[in-house]
């Protein structure tokens, strides 16, 4: 059935509301990737069981959403309409909530969420303190909608952007609009969209290209898989008013294979999209014909490099190349072709639908909305947050986040993935935007933000990073692939206690100079992980190197372990763990531990209810 | 070189056979003793072999930060001239005085204009390959597992850069790209098997190893990293005493290490085929394992 026109949709909007009862209670369940990791799929299964048992069906209903962004907590279930807020429920809490909350409307307190730091016990979802300091203007509906359910969208004003922006507009009011707004890229570079677009428009008239970024290859970030998985709609409507102001009639999705889930979303979603003639020929009877074609990739960091993304998609291997030309002159077969990042394209609808001078009232001066942030690490709550620009790091991490577990120390915060750096604790009131963070040596990046306290060690972080780079670094220009892997190698060094005196200034001079030239994006950022912890930590780089300690105690080759006289109690708990029997001693009586014997594994360590192990 | 008639008088000139690194060191030396070089290289281009290393041994110095500065100095040195896609055919006289027979090959473009801009690659209508040897008789691929290929290819017939998809599914189908598979897809794609072999190792789902029926993704993402995923990763090799990257010999488990699988809310995270298991310890490891052996 296709939609014929804007009445068309508001129509079917209206039946959508009407069939449905919203006062009604409606389970929803989170199924996103992060809650598939505690099985949410049994307790989905048991919701449908438990109904059609009870023989509810007319009173409940139930849906299964996409990421609610809480993930450390999940599975997740919200009862609407009073969003009653429960978290880590197993199948056996099944028949409890609906004979309980649902028919009874009664609270069950030990699903509740607790707040580590108060004790307080919030029963909405809103009262959660992860989520009332957030605002989620992008994010939000992914917990009220079935992704594979287009009516879900509609009913929540889906496409009503996209019907004012075809009706209503020219393309070049669009992207004024866009303008007006500042939105700027949310991929990394924090470019600004409506000037690509504008470029883009103008090249020459024939075919052109809209390509949205989902390769999502900075570990640590995943807010791009939840936006596809949870609401592929609102990047499809996006991406179709982009296409719209440049002029483009074929569109790309460029997805990681890693994600399955937000694979298949995104091809249901085209699907009814294109069922109900949104998209397609002739969306909505405009005259205006799009199409999307999805292109799985194969894993390579680099390929999300805007340059090597199109030679990939054109199936070649070429890696990045120089620019200009800018792809939005010359970029997929050889035409100009706009790529956007999945979480910019989410912006639009917006943008357009509730108009640039609500949206640029929310962040800073220069950068404005809002942004999607993986906060993941040494951090109590766990998950994706979105939040203005401009919120500091203290009000992200320790108010959202709810600090540090086990009360240890906050050291850093690393954002910007690979490319990014490590902001230490004495600028944690640092307002998060595009520019602050780049002036102290970071930067955005997708938005991954990694919590780090007193146990992880710097210079490990440090060659964990250049691990990563060197291993996909495209090899194509020679500072970049040569550079990164000294440095690699100086670090590894160091790391193993043979560190020497002017180790850190031959890492400064590499670095500088990998940075100034590199051909591509990952080169020229690969310094900053090792730029910014020498600039903060550099303390932490002397001890290695002179006195062959590791702080942290992360350093294998640094660090032994041993056992504390006076707390040991002889429970014996740590002997069978000991993959080498390296720890001895009777029951009740202090044990010990077999510094020849020991492979330093930790397993003691983990084990330990009385923290008895100590780490020197 | 027009030879001289006195016999003992030496002229400033030599002509050294082959453009590698020793031929281009050499026409240097020689030059900047102020002696005329002629340096003579069959293939199209001066370098020979070391361009194509990485590394030499034994110091790991990069092959090309070695090479490079020497190819721009020959290239501009005054007295140096380079006669490439030539060949040798006969040499007569005595030291200090010979005369040289050289076979040179056209080149089919003009050398003044060309710019190595690479557009006719390319344009070119025979595939833009340069160089390729075809060979047939390596092809060694079952009935069965042609039948399965030549069905995938076709899947794929109308898209533009067949390649990456097309691998994706055998990789798919057969849980690893196998020898006699990837030869004969290079063949019937009309690809050189270096293309494909190329893409076959770059991209990070591709495996050339069979693997085991339970592929263990281990996330070593950042998030995982510093909630200690490298400790769950030992954990597992020491259970399966295999190493990251192998299979065990009963083809039950395979550890593989990615990059972020985007569930950093649950870290340490790792895969076991598509299921996620979150919030890993070294102690949940055996019985995770033990489940797996079982299904
Ligand atoms: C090494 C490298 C990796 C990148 N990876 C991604 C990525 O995973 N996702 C993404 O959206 N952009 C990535 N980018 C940025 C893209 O090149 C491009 O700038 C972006 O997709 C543009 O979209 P935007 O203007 O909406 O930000 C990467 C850049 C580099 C240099
Ligand atoms: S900077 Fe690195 S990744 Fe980028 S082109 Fe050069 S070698 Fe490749
Ligand atoms: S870092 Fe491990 S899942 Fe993202």
């Amino acid at each position: 059935m296709r939609i014929a026109d804007e009445s068309g949709l508001k129509e079917l909007k209206n039946s959508v509301l009407q069939e449905r009862d919203s006062l009604r209670p409606c389970i929803t369940i989170c199924g996103g990737t992060g809650c598939h990791g505690y099985a949410c799929e049994k307790v989905i299964a048991a919701v449908e069981n438990e109904i059609e048992r009870q023989n509810l069906k007319d009173k409940v209903s139930m849906r299964v959403t996409g990421c609610h962004g809480f993930c450390e907590r999940g599975p997740i279930v919200v009862i609407y309409p009073e969003k009653v807020f429960y978290q880590r429920v197993a199948v056996d809490d099944v028949p409890e909530i609906i004979s309980q909350t649902i028919i009874n409307s009664k609270i069950i307190e030990r699903l509740l969420y607790t707040d580590p730091n108060t004790g307080v016990k919030p029963v909405h979802e809103d009262d959660v303190p992860f989520y009332n300091r957030q605002k989620r203007i992008i994010f939000g509906n992914n917990g009220k909608i079935e992704p594979t359910n287009i009516s879900d969208y509609i009913a929540l004003d889906g496409y009503g952007a996209l019907c004012k922006a075809l009706f209503h507009m020219t393309p070049d009011q669009i992207i004024e609009e866009v303008n007006k707004s500042k939105l700027r890229g949310r991929g990394g570079a924090g470019f600004s969209t409506s000037k690509k677009w504008a470029i883009t428009r103008a090249s020459k008239k024939g075919m052109k290209f809209i390509i949205c970024n989902c390769d999502e290859g900075d570990p640590g970030a995943y807010m791009d898989r939840s936006l596809m998985e949870g609401n592929p709609h609102l990047v499809l409507e996006g991406m179709i008013i982009g296409a719209y102001a440049i002029g483009a009639h074929e569109g790309y999705i460029y997805i990681r294979n890693e994600y399955p889930l937000a694979v298949r979303n995104v091809g249901i979603a085209i699907k009814q999209a294109e069922e109900l003639g949104l998209l397609g020929k002739n969306i909505l009877n405009s005259g205006f014909n799009f199409t999307i074609t999805v292109h799985k990739a194969a894993g390579a960091f680099v390929c999300g490099e805007e340059t090597a993304l199109i030679s990939s998609i054109e199936g070649k291997l070429d890696g990045p190349r120089p620019r200009p030309p800018f792809p939005a002159q010359k970029g997929l077969w050889g035409k100009p072709t706009n790529i956007n990042n999945v979480e910019t394209l989410a912006n639009v609808p917006l943008i357009i639908e509730r108009g640039a001078d609500w949206y640029s009232k929310i962040g800073t001066e220069k950068s404005k909305g809002t942004k999607i942030f993986s906060l993941v690490g040494k951090v109590n709550n766990t998950g994706l947050v979105e939040v203005p620009m401009g919120m500091t790091l203290r009000e992200v991490v320790f108010d959202i986040g709810g600090g540090i577990p086990k009360g240890k120390n906050f050291k850093a915060v690393q954002t910007g993935g690979p490319s990014g750096g490590c902001i230490p604790e004495s600028l944690i009131d640092l307002p998060v935007d595009f520019e602050r963070l780049t002036e102290v040596g970071s930067m955005m990046g997708s938005g991954g933000m990694i919590v780090m306290d007193e146990n992880t060690c710097m210079v490990d972080v440090a060659k964990y990073f250049l691990g990563f780079l060197d291993d996909e670094s495209c090899g194509k220009c020679v500072p970049c692939r040569e550079g990164i892997e000294k440095m690699r190698e100086i670090l590894t060094n160091i790391c193993k206690g043979e560190g020497e005196e002017g180790d850190i200034e031959l890492l400064e001079e590499i670095a500088l100079t990998v940075k100034e030239t590199s051909l591509c994006g990952l080169g020229q950022t690969a310094s900053n992980p090792v730029l910014t912890t020498i600039k903060y930590f550099r303390d932490e780089y002397e001890e290695h190197i002179r006195n062959k300690r590791c702080p942290a105690g992360v350093c294998l080759d640094l660090i032994s372990y041993s056992i504390d006289a006076e707390k040991c109690n002889g429970c014996g708990a740590c002997v069978r763990p000991c993959p080498t029997q390296a720890i001895t001693g009777e029951k009740k009586k202090l044990h010990s531990l077999d510094q020849e014997k020991c492979i330093k594994c930790g397993a003691c360590f983990e084990t330990c209810k009385f923290d008895s192990i100590i780490i020197k | 070189m027009p030879p001289k008639k006195t016999e003992d008088k030496k002229i400033g000139a030599t002509l050294v056979v082959g453009g590698g690194i020793g031929g281009m060191q050499a026409a240097l030396d020689l030059a900047a003793s102020g002696i005329k070089v002629y340096l003579l290289d069959s293939k199209p281009s001066i370098g020979g072999v070391m361009a194509q290393l990485d590394k030499t041994f034994p110091t790991n110095d990069c092959a090309m930060c070695t090479m490079a500065p020497r190819l721009v100095e020959v290239g501009r040195h005054k007295d140096i001239e380079v006669i490439t896609l030539a060949d040798v055919e006969s040499i007569k006289g005595t030291a200090g005085n010979f005369t040289l027979k050289i076979h040179k090959r056209p080149r089919f473009v003009d050398e003044e204009k060309c710019t190595g801009c690479g557009l006719c690659v390319a344009n070119c209508p025979v595939h833009n390959i340069i160089y390729v040897t075809p060979e047939k008789d390596k092809i060694d691929i079952s009935d069965e597992h042609a039948k399965i290929m030549n069905s995938i290819i076709k899947e794929y017939e109308d898209v533009e850069g067949p390649l990456v998809p097309i691998l994706q599914r055998t990789n798919e189908t057969f849980n690893y790209l196998p020898e006699p598979v990837l030869r004969y897809t290079a063949d019937k794609l009309n690809m050189p098997l270096s293309v494909v072999c190329r893409i076959a190792t770059f991209y990070k789902t591709f495996s050339l190893e069979p693997r085991g029926k339970h592929i263990i993704s281990v996330c070593l993402g950042t998030a995982c990293h510093v909630k200690g995923a490298g400790r769950v990763t030992s954990a597992l090799e020491g259970e399966l005493g295999i190493k990251r990257g192998e299979t065990t010999k009963d083809m039950l488990f395979t550890i593989e290490t990615v990059r972020c699988i985007g569930c950093c809310g649950l870290a340490p995270v790792l895969k076991v085929g598509e299921n996620v298991h979150g919030l890993m310890s070294k102690t949940m490891v055996p019985e995770l394992l033990h489940t797996y052996e079982k299904a």
